[in-house]
């Protein structure tokens, strides 16, 4: 991303003048390195990034917590966190080497997955950052603080380990299952071999962070299915159409800007993640508030696509495309592809709506403008709020053709309520 | 609409095709080559197939990556057991990752685009199978790149080819290397050289290109496969041949395909004249009808058809690996000579990548009388599990059935020879006058049993390997054939009968010449 090349830059080639690397820069480019891999590793469709989001977060902000008594450690609020390994009382650690050897385990382990690219990149700037973070420290110091780091990220990793969701295969799709039938059902929308089942079927009932479950935030039941001309599912199908039929440049522009494609895109999460590093950056924020917004938004992210699965499977709703080629047009092509899984609710509105909540509690109400995109062609856009973003993330899905309006609107209530128990977490002491 | 004509719902049931016989004769054949290496090796590994001993039996060249290139003389008795031997022909350098034979200044002797991570070469046919590096006079520019991808062609009214290098990441972008493609380069010709190179730019990490007459127009534009691992805001590309060259935009026609594109292979399936593209990515490949209007000009503006068509390749058949496929050359090539034109694609993991298929046999799709594929690559004998990459389907002992050749990445290559009991065939050769020798840019039409067939003769396509010199048509049952040349200044040549099971020799204005292997 083209916002964070200054910053990059400082941290790989400083080295060679004998700096050291502060625990921001080490953030900062570990963050932009999973961006890229959640991009180019197959399996991370974008409830399994936010998975990661969520447990990097959490892990920076333990190693960090661990040693600034202002910041009170997640342990015990967040389910199933126990206490991790605390640092020696009365010794030195230095902080970039810390951070920098908790975030490279944890990227080890998360992404041990994927490519030879993105081991290739793992491997190097790992190396590269740890060599620089160490430079001109004691040895001693730097064993302590890199034992340190890892022996935190080997704790949250054993905590991620019985999620439900550690293990994913063919790519999140399963082998087999019988698709439930009926009127208004979900269909499969593509023709790719893998999509013809929908994309992580169980994803709701993981362990949630900080919402009890995955049932902890419903939303209302979808509108109920009809082909009449007239009734309530027929007229937001129209409105889907017609939407695309009279669509404006910038509805366009905006369709694509929050499109966030798996494998083409940093995802929905990354997307959000990304807005919050630009954020941060600009008000170049402290080391603790970094760590505190990447762990609550990571936790948020995750919590928000669980409750949002969790839904879709209950109510398995299929998508416009499938209902207007059937009753309205049938050379209808959506804008955006439509994602293989049910229709409602929209997960990102639920994402959307959940990270504007958090971002919004730990940042208050920020103008910001967001360049996520700008490497893929996409213009910054800027925004008053982050709750301005998130309803313009929700309705371009209705632009792209994937969505239909109450999704939408469901999604971000959802997220907004997902949001709240992530923003209710006691950060600081 | 086209699409409809693709898929006949209620085709009757129609004789399953003959299931080609492969024998895997790799280890007598003397062949040994390899493409070795890492990262830097992790796309290309060609092999390129064409004579340049003069004996007009395909003689065979290799990327070796790491290793040095290797080029292997054709000693195959016709009709007999593959038998190679190592030539001398100063192509062995390192770091090659792909190979393309074409007769740049059309003295008759082929030359050969030597594709490689770092400088690359176009290398001058000497005769004798040997090769340097081409002289200062035919102005070609080293292009400094990490090169993955080749085609030329001779553009109307030109006596010089344009040649059109793809290549893929900054090799300097060591820890963010997602987004850095290079420019492709395009050397025109001017005179009797190359101008300097044009930049084609966007580049979208290319892995394939191929100079092509989509539309019939009588020239050809360039389609560009790109690997979407490693673009930004990128997707497939299709180039107008206008100076400068221009990409296709949506607005006419050309809709945006975002796949990790690895090869092209272009065929008129259907017998309208207009060529249906294979293309190779990962999980699901991609096979495209032009969608032709109902009224108005004719559009870039494809349909995949690959799954309706059982054409998808997704995932291993057999082996029991269920995660998806990973797909590199292609190919069309009527292996069991029934008329219809079957699907070659190299498979192999990208290099340890295990959300896909380690275990990735190659496919041999055969195709039906009603349009649709049958896997026939376990039957036929060819479902390696090596890490495959380039391959060409050429006939080696020139006894009328395509034989196979297989690189693979840090494992031998693989040869079978084909001993299908299948149907009659013919092989033609075009040779013009002058310049474009090898008359790239003509297609080349065959009636026979009711079926016209027809192919473009180009140079690219594929994975990083490319074939001149004998092309190959099915004839099922027929005991002879009807062929005709559109040449490439657009002369129709005309219908002039061959008997079938024969090699024939075609030049503008003259009767055809058998030719006897021997």
């Amino acid at each position: 991303m083209r916002a964070w090349g200054g910053a990059l830059a400082v941290a790989l080639w400083a080295g060679a003048a004998g700096a050291t690397i502060a625990p921001e820069e080490a953030l900062a480019t570990n963050t932009r390195l999973m961006l890229e891999l959640v991009r180019h590793t197959p399996t991370y469709s974008p409830p399994v990034a936010s998975r990661a989001f969520a447990y990097v977060g959490v892990a920076a902000f333990e190693a960090v917590a661990g040693g600034d008594p202002s910041l009170r450690s997640l342990a015990g609020q967040l389910n199933g966190l126990t206490p991790p390994p605390a640092r020696e009382a009365g010794l030195d650690y230095d902080e970039g080497v810390l951070l920098q050897a908790t975030l490279a385990t944890m990227l080890a382990e998360l992404f041990a997955n994927t490519g030879p690219t993105g081991q290739r990149s793992l491997a190097g700037l790992s190396a590269r950052l740890a060599e620089q973070a160490a430079e001109g420290l004691d040895p001693g110091v730097v064993a302590r603080s890199r034992a340190q780091g890892e022996a935190v990220a080997r704790h949250v990793l054993a905590w991620a380990a019985t999620d439900g969701g550690a293990v994913v295969q063919n790519l999140g799709f399963p082998v087999a299952m019988e698709l439930p039938g009926g009127p208004g059902a979900w269909t499969p929308t593509s023709r790719l071999v893998l999509q013809q089942l929908p994309l992580l079927p169980d994803w709701g009932f993981n362990r949630t962070f900080a919402m009890p479950d995955g049932a902890s935030c419903p939303v209302a039941d979808p509108i109920p299915y009809s082909e009449e001309e007239g009734s309530a599912f027929h007229l937001q199908a129209e409105e889907v159409l017609e939407t695309s039929r009279a669509l404006t440049q910038e509805q366009a522009e905006i369709a694509r800007f929050w499109a966030d494609d798996a494998m083409l895109s940093v995802t929905p999460p990354g997307h959000w993640v990304s807005i919050a590093q630009q954020v941060l950056d600009a008000r170049e924020a402290p080391l603790d508030l970094r760590v505190e917004v990447m762990a609550v938004l990571g936790v948020a992210l995750a919590d928000a696509f669980i409750g949002c699965w969790r839904e879709k499977y209950r109510f398995n709703t299929l998508r416009p495309v499938t209902y207007i080629r059937a009753q309205l047009d049938p050379v209808f092509e959506p804008l955006l592809l439509t994602p293989p899984f049910p229709e409602y609710p929209s997960g990102h509105s639920t994402q959307s709506g959940a990270a504007a909540t958090v971002l919004t509690a730990l940042l208050g109400e920020v103008a910001f403008t967001d360049r996520t995109g700008e490497d893929d062609g996409l213009a910054p856009r800027s925004f008053p709020s982050f709750w301005a973003a998130a309803e313009e993330a929700g309705l371009s899905r209705l632009y792209g053709g994937i969505h239909f309006r109450q999704a939408i609107e469901e999604g971000l209530a959802q997220g907004r309520c997902v949001g709240a128990y992530a923003a209710a977490l006691e950060t600081r002491r | 609409m086209r699409l409809a004509l693709l898929l006949p719902l209620a085709a009757p049931a129609l004789a399953e095709p003959v299931v080609p016989r492969f024998v895997d004769e790799t280890a007598a054949s003397g062949v040994e080559s390899a493409y070795e290496g890492g990262w830097a090796y992790m796309v290309g590994g060609g092999v390129a197939a064409f004579d340049c001993s003069g004996d007009l039996r395909p003689e065979l060249a290799f990327a070796g990556g790491e290793r040095p290139a290797s080029l292997w003389l054709n000693r195959t008795p016709v009709g007999g057991p593959l038998a190679f031997e190592r030539g001398r022909s100063g192509i062995e350098m390192e770091a090659v990752t792909g190979l393309y034979p074409l007769d740049v200044e059309g003295d008759g002797l082929l030359d050969l685009m030597v594709l490689r991570n770092g400088e690359s070469l176009l290398m001058r046919g000497l005769g004798g199978c040997r090769f340097e590096e081409a002289p200062a006079s035919w102005g070609f520019e080293r292009p400094e790149a990490w090169a993955t991808a080749f085609a030329a062609t001779w553009e109307r009214g030109r006596d010089w080819p344009t040649l059109a290098v793809g290549t893929y990441i900054d090799p300097a972008e060591e820890f963010f290397p997602w987004g850095s493609c290079t420019d492709n380069l395009l050397y025109r010709p001017e005179r009797r050289a190359f101008a300097a190179p044009l930049p084609l730019r966007p580049g979208h990490c290319a892995l394939s290109m191929l100079f092509t007459d989509w539309a019939r127009a009588g020239a050809p534009d360039l389609r560009v496969s790109n690997d979407r691992e490693y673009y930004k805001g990128g997707s497939e590309q299709l180039w107008r041949m206008t100076d400068p060259p221009t990409p296709y935009t949506e607005a006419e026609g050309w809709r945006t395909l975002r796949i990790w594109g690895m090869g092209i292979a272009g065929r008129d399936l259907d017998g309208d004249g207009l060529q249906e593209y294979a293309l190779t990515s990962m999980a699901d490949n991609k096979l495209q009808a032009l969608v032709l209007p109902q009224d108005g000009p004719l559009l870039p503006t494809y349909a995949d058809v690959a799954f309706a068509r059982g054409a998808i390749a997704q995932r291993p058949y057999t082996g029991g690996d269920v995660r998806p496929s990973t797909a590199w050359h292609v190919e069309w090539a009527d292996v069991n000579a029934d008329a219809l034109p079957d699907l070659f694609i190299a498979k192999g993991n990208v290099s340890e990548m295990p959300d896909f298929a380690q275990a990735d046999p190659n496919n041999l799709l055969l195709l039906r009388e009603d349009g649709t594929f049958v896997e026939a690559g376990l039957e036929a004998g060819v479902a390696s599990m090596r890490q495959a990459r380039g391959a060409a389907l050429v006939d080696l002992d020139l006894d009328g059935r395509l034989d196979l050749v297989v690189a693979n990445r840090n494992a031998g290559a693989e040869l079978w020879r084909n001993e299908t009991e299948g149907g009659r065939w013919l092989q033609v050769r075009l040779e013009m006058p002058g310049a474009n020798r090898d008359a790239v840019g003509a297609f080349v039409e065959v009636r026979a049993g009711g079926r016209t067939q027809s192919r473009e003769v180009t140079v690219g396509g594929g994975h990083a390997g490319g074939q001149m010199g004998w092309w190959h048509f099915g004839l099922g049952g027929a005991g002879a054939a009807e062929v005709r040349v559109l040449w490439p200044d657009g002369t129709e040549g005309p219908w002039q009968r061959v008997e079938a099971d024969g090699f024939v020799r075609l030049s503008p204005g003259a009767e055809p010449r058998p030719w006897e292997p021997g």
